[in-house]
């Protein structure tokens, strides 16, 4: 049996740990380490060991069959893991990973999945307590969270041997208070963690069957299985047992990472709030000067904070620094702890307050590092089908770390032999809306304001790691970018009821030339569409469609399935309509640009909608007065746009909205509506401007300047030719000289006028 | 002068028996040059523990950890600034750190847009000037002078309501440490442990900007305002009741039920929302600190016990909300109105008197 001597309990992604490991390593001299890890993932790891390997990277492993299920093991430069595989290496020593195959552990997880469903709030309960634990030492130790205690406690111990006695001491003391309540609480991880300490174990005493001496092997834990491992009562796994474990096909890659994502991740081994600064850390560590790491990491912020332009002196950086010592020897440590360090930079950068010092402190906390490996050492499906596809797209020469513009021309190209190459830019197009709904990014389509640009896109190009890990991430969704795109999208079609998302994935399955998906998406938008009483949504979602089957053609594909949904989209938010146009000033913008939408879709489509509905309904918003007068207005000007108002007609409804019973600011908000839309249709109008003008004049003072606001808001979107027609109109109907008129009309306000106008900014409308 | 006619004691007095017993606990412990507890035993002071079987009471609750970057700040030889809203119990908490660390809280320079430079540094008494010329008598010597000869920490309050050329005073008083006196020919020289303790206020209308050269000089610490409304709760009942004994009030404290409400009512106007953050409130024109919740629960109890039945009636809460709130007549008024027809009318019965007392008088 390998005694406790040999074993070495460690905490992921610790420096400390990593540097008594070294010491630990050097001194025992093993010949065989057995580390905790997936053991079919002993190989992948060990490549690690490869000089060209960069951290921070990742192992991942995934199941290749639906439910997709996943494990991250991120390993940065001072990961235990990491440091082990490097000195195994270089000494020749024989290295294993000894934890549960990841085919085993995922399958294991699918199953614990579908059961904690079932027992949340004993769980739950249990997690507070067991969190708690963690807090209240913490707490004992006057500390104000368990990362400083953690640091102060352990990250500053050197010694390998009582740093291995505290950890495997405390851990143990946790183990034994939380243990029996687990078994109860939370079965599924309580009958886990053993079934995977039996695993453990019996590859332990595989490796003393194959010959390695009890003394020559080591043990490499996390510090709460220790005390498992050396229970006696444990008994090993049986070779038949072992068979009988559920199982799921897997596959297992290394990837790069970057500390960014090491940072935002969560939970044990999993993730590290700083991993720059453990870095850090472990330089000084491996220097032996780590009583320097304060100011080093003090001057950081110091010069980060200058290069953002602030006042960081050096004398601050002083000051920083004795605060922090100050702040530690309080609590008797040794070394200042971050949470010393950033309390330090608070009080001496930051004048006590954090937004100052926040962005500086999270840059040299979490670091820009981004891990890399040899070429060919990250092997998905996925990412061969991508370069793959990068190399029949002739798209090689974009994989670079400068930035490139990318234009496509949708269109075919008649000048070549073979379709593939007539079609290149199209299926380039594709292959990056594909990319785009993935999330990976490498390409960034630019907006184009060209009008007739439909045939055209422009990408911006630049190949980064990010980019890489991305890709890895969605093989979880699919084996090639194709098939994980349409996954994503019918993911997403399945989660969401909004109806203006629905036609936005429609839109993109275009755009990724994935037009199975559009029969479930069709059902889909047909299904929210009627439970769908937003006006501004309905209409956001007919603009799409609309636009989609405008340019369909363009991608070569036939889109007439969508007319029949299109219809019934126009149809339900033309019958919204009236009852959407009773709202407020704020909601009316809203209601404005859905109007403006559906009449494009009516004019567009004139064949395919039902166009006498629509022209109906805004007869009725333009003529009743107990909507929004603004909107009605709106709608009165599109009939005077399409011409379907007599004269006679215009002029009753100019008299009775402009005439002395309406109320001034209300009748001025209706003018307004009416002005918003086409100008020409107005200003052709003679009779609408002396209507206006008898209008304003009767205005008692009052009145006047309740109106006055809101025409010099609607006057402010005319341009100046506009102006000066309006100007001839008035002076037309007044009988005046055009010149004097202009003169009079178009010159700057005088000081007094400007300040009068000011005041009216301020009034309050009620409405 | 006997210790009961005084209006009220310096901290080091009011809790002598707690620095004693603290004193005596510590008598191994190590301390800093100048410093008459330990730093562990001045952090003990002020959020309280136990020592040698007497209660300390805590002095400062809710931000502990504020509080040890005080102290070790005090310990790296550098000057303090402690800033934040009125109420936020700056002169307090600068008050009990030198009670607690030189036992005396007295070296203090109460600034006002009057102070000058001489009672900063040093004055003259002029009659013996004239006399004898210039001489160590005739020096009459500032808290700061003080300070700096016998290595103890001098405070200065509201020094951001001094002329910046004041201000500017203790900037070579900061970084040399010494206050150079040209018409003796010599100069003092601070002694290990000098150190200041300046307050300021971020809110208050009528305040000078500090200069960052002087600002650079201290390390400076931002008091918030109490976390939760379990913590304001306590801090408002410690007080009240440590307050109402020193001034021999004869109503009965008020319960807890009633410093919540209050309590309740200022942070929701304070924060502008309610505590479940479900409803958006307008904030008042004035500040509506902590501080001001004492005084008006102390004025209710000086209320009841003069004038009411001893127990504090709900009308005599809501003529302490009308007076605190209701700062400027117009505005402040429709927040009020808005308040309590908006949030405390539909409270339910608990709030009902308190309602309809405040109702009655907002009128």
């Amino acid at each position: 049996m390998v005694e406790s001597k040999n074993f070495f309990g460690v905490r992921h992604l610790s420096a400390t740990t990593s540097y008594n490991l070294l010491q630990f390593l050097e001194a025992k001299k093993p010949k065989c380490i057995l580390m905790e890890g997936p053991s079919d993932a002993t190989d992948l790891l060990l490549e690690l060991a490869n000089k060209n390997v960069i951290p921070p990277v990742a192992l991942m492993a995934y199941t290749t069959e639906l439910p997709i299920q996943s494990v991250l093991y991120p390993f940065a430069l001072y990961s235990p893991e990491y440091q082990a595989t490097l000195w195994a290496k270089k000494n020749k020593s024989n290295f294993r990973l000894i934890d549960l195959p990841t085919e085993v552990s995922l399958a294991l997880k699918t199953q614990s999945d579908a059961e904690l469903a079932e027992q949340q709030e004993a769980l739950v309960n249990y997690r507070l307590f067991h969190n708690d634990l963690y807090d209240q030492l913490a707490t004992l130790n006057w500390e104000t969270d368990y990362e400083s205690y953690w640091e102060r406690k352990f990250e500053h111990c050197l010694d390998s041997q009582s740093y291995q006695e505290r950890i495997c001491y405390q851990s143990q003391q946790i183990r034994d208070m939380v243990i029996d309540t687990e078994r109860e609480a939370d079965p599924v991880s309580f009958a886990h963690n053993y079934l995977r300490e039996a695993y453990m174990k019996r590859q332990i005493e595989q490796a003393l069957l194959e010959g390695f001496a009890a003394e020559d092997i080591v043990v490499i834990v996390g510090a709460y299985h220790v005390s498992g491992l050396l229970d006696q009562n444990l008994t090993a796994l049986t070779e038949k047992e072992c068979e009988q474990l559920p199982k799921q096909n897997a596959l297992a890659t290394l990837m790069p990472y970057s500390y960014y994502r090491l940072s935002s991740r969560t939970g044990y081994g999993a993730g590290n709030k700083a991993p720059y600064y453990f870095e850090l850390m472990w330089q000084h560590l491996v220097n032996n000067n780590v009583s320097d790491l304060a100011a080093n990491y003090l001057s950081r912020i110091g010069k980060e904070l200058r290069e953002k332009g602030f006042n960081a002196s050096t004398a601050s950086t002083i000051e920083a620094v004795k605060l922090a010592q100050a702040l530690s020897h309080l609590k008797g440590g040794q070394y200042p702890v971050l949470k010393d360090l950033h309390d330090a930079a608070l009080t001496c950068f930051g004048e006590g307050q954090w937004s100052k010092i926040a962005e500086a402190i999270n840059h040299i906390d979490i670091g820009t590092n981004i891990g890399s490996l040899p070429k060919g050492m990250s092997k998905t499906p996925i990412q061969k089908d991508f370069y793959e596809q990068i190399n029949t797209l002739k798209l090689d020469e974009y994989v670079s770390a400068v930035d490139q513009v990318l234009t496509l021309d949708l269109r075919e190209n008649i000048r070549v032999k073979s379709q593939e190459i007539a079609f290149r830019d199209l299926n380039r197009s594709t292959f990056l809306h594909q990319l785009t709904v993935l999330e990976i990014p490498f390409a960034i389509e630019k907006n184009t304001y060209q009008q007739n640009a439909t045939w055209s896109e422009q990408w911006n190009l630049r190949w980064t790691t990010e980019a890489e890990i991305a890709i890895i991430e969605n093989s979880l969704l699919g084996e090639t970018i194709a098939i994980a795109t349409a996954f994503k999208l019918k993911e997403q079609l399945d989660h969401t009821s909004k109806i203006g998302m629905v036609a936005n994935i429609i839109r993109q399955a275009y755009n990724c030339n994935l037009t199975h998906l559009f029969e479930t998406a069709i059902i889909r938008l047909q299904a929210i569409l009627v439970e769908t009483e937003e006006i501004t949504d309905l209409a956001q979602a007919t603009f799409e469609l609309a636009k989609l089957v405008q340019f369909g053609d363009l991608r070569q594909f036939d889109l007439l399935p969508l007319k029949p949904i299109l219809r019934q989209l126009f149809l339900r938010a033309s019958l919204l309509l009236v009852d959407s146009c009773n709202c407020d000033q704020k909601a009316a913008d809203e209601v404005t640009r859905a109007i403006d939408q559906l009449n494009f879709v009516a004019q567009e489509f004139y064949e395919d909608v039902d166009i006498n509905l629509w022209i109906e309904q805004l007869h009725k918003v333009a003529t009743r007065d107990d909507l929004n007068y603004g909107l009605s207005g709106l709608c009165l000007s599109i009939l005077l746009e399409r011409n379907l108002l007599t004269e006679v007609q215009c002029t009753q409804e100019v008299n009775r909205r402009l005439s002395h019973g309406v109320p001034a600011d209300l009748a001025a908000a209706w003018f307004e509506g009416i002005a918003r839309r086409n100008k020409y249709a107005l200003l052709s109008r003679v009779m609408l401007w002396e209507q206006l003008n008898d209008y304003v004049a009767n205005l008692d003072e009052q009145q006047y300047m309740h109106a006055l606001v809101f025409l010099r808001r609607t006057f402010s979107g005319f341009d100046q030719a506009q102006k000066n027609s309006i100007v001839e109109l008035l002076s037309s109907i007044w009988g005046t000289d055009i010149e004097v008129t202009s003169e009079e009309l178009l010159s700057e306000l005088s000081e007094e006028q400007t300040q009068t106008l000011d005041d009216l900014n301020d009034f309050d409308f009620d409405f | 002068m006997s210790k009961k006619d005084v209006l009220r004691l310096p901290a080091e007095q009011l809790y002598k028996h707690e620095l004693d017993a603290l004193k005596k606990e510590d008598k191994k412990e190590d301390k800093p040059a100048g410093w008459q507890l330990s730093p562990k035993a001045v952090l003990k002071y002020i959020i309280g523990g136990t020592a040698e079987g007497v209660e300390i009471t805590p002095k400062y609750i809710g931000h502990d950890r504020l509080v040890e970057i005080a102290i070790a700040t005090l310990l790296t030889d550098r000057s303090l600034l402690l800033i934040g809203e009125p109420g936020t119990a700056k002169s307090w908490l600068s008050e009990n750190l030198t009670a607690a660390i030189c036992g005396d809280s007295n070296k203090v320079i109460q600034g006002t847009a009057g102070t000058s430079e001489e009672q900063v540094k040093y004055a003259w008494n002029y009659a013996m000037l004239l006399a004898n010329g210039p001489t160590e008598q005739a020096l009459i010597k500032s808290p700061v002078y003080r300070a700096m000869e016998t290595g103890s920490v001098a405070r200065f309050e509201e020094i951001s309501r001094c002329a910046s050329e004041v201000q500017d005073a203790l900037i070579s008083i900061m970084s040399e440490k010494n206050i150079a006196i040209p018409e003796l020919g010599s100069e003092v020289n601070a002694q290990r442990g000098f150190s200041i303790i300046a307050t300021a206020n971020t809110r208050d209308k009528g305040v000078n900007d500090m200069s960052s050269a002087l600002k650079r000089r201290f390390n400076i610490i931002v008091l918030p305002s109490p976390a939760d409304l379990e913590t304001e709760v306590a801090i408002v009942q410690k007080r009240v009741k440590e307050i109402a004994a020193n001034y021999q009030l004869k109503a009965t404290l008020p319960n807890q039920e009633e410093v919540e409400k209050i309590v309740t009512i200022f942070r929701e106007l304070r924060q502008g929302a309610t505590l479940d953050n479900k409803q958006k409130l307008k904030a008042p024109s004035g500040v509506i600190s902590t501080a001001e919740a004492i005084s008006l629960l102390t004025n209710s109890m000086a209320l009841a016990g003069s004038f009411g039945s001893g127990q504090i009636a709900e009308a005599d809460l809501a003529a302490g909300l009308q007076g605190a709130i209701v700062k400027d007549e117009d505005k402040d008024k429709i927040v009020w109105t808005e308040y309590l027809e908006n949030v405390m009318k539909k409270r339910g019965s608990q709030w009902r008197d308190l309602y309809n007392n405040c109702h009655e008088i907002n009128k």
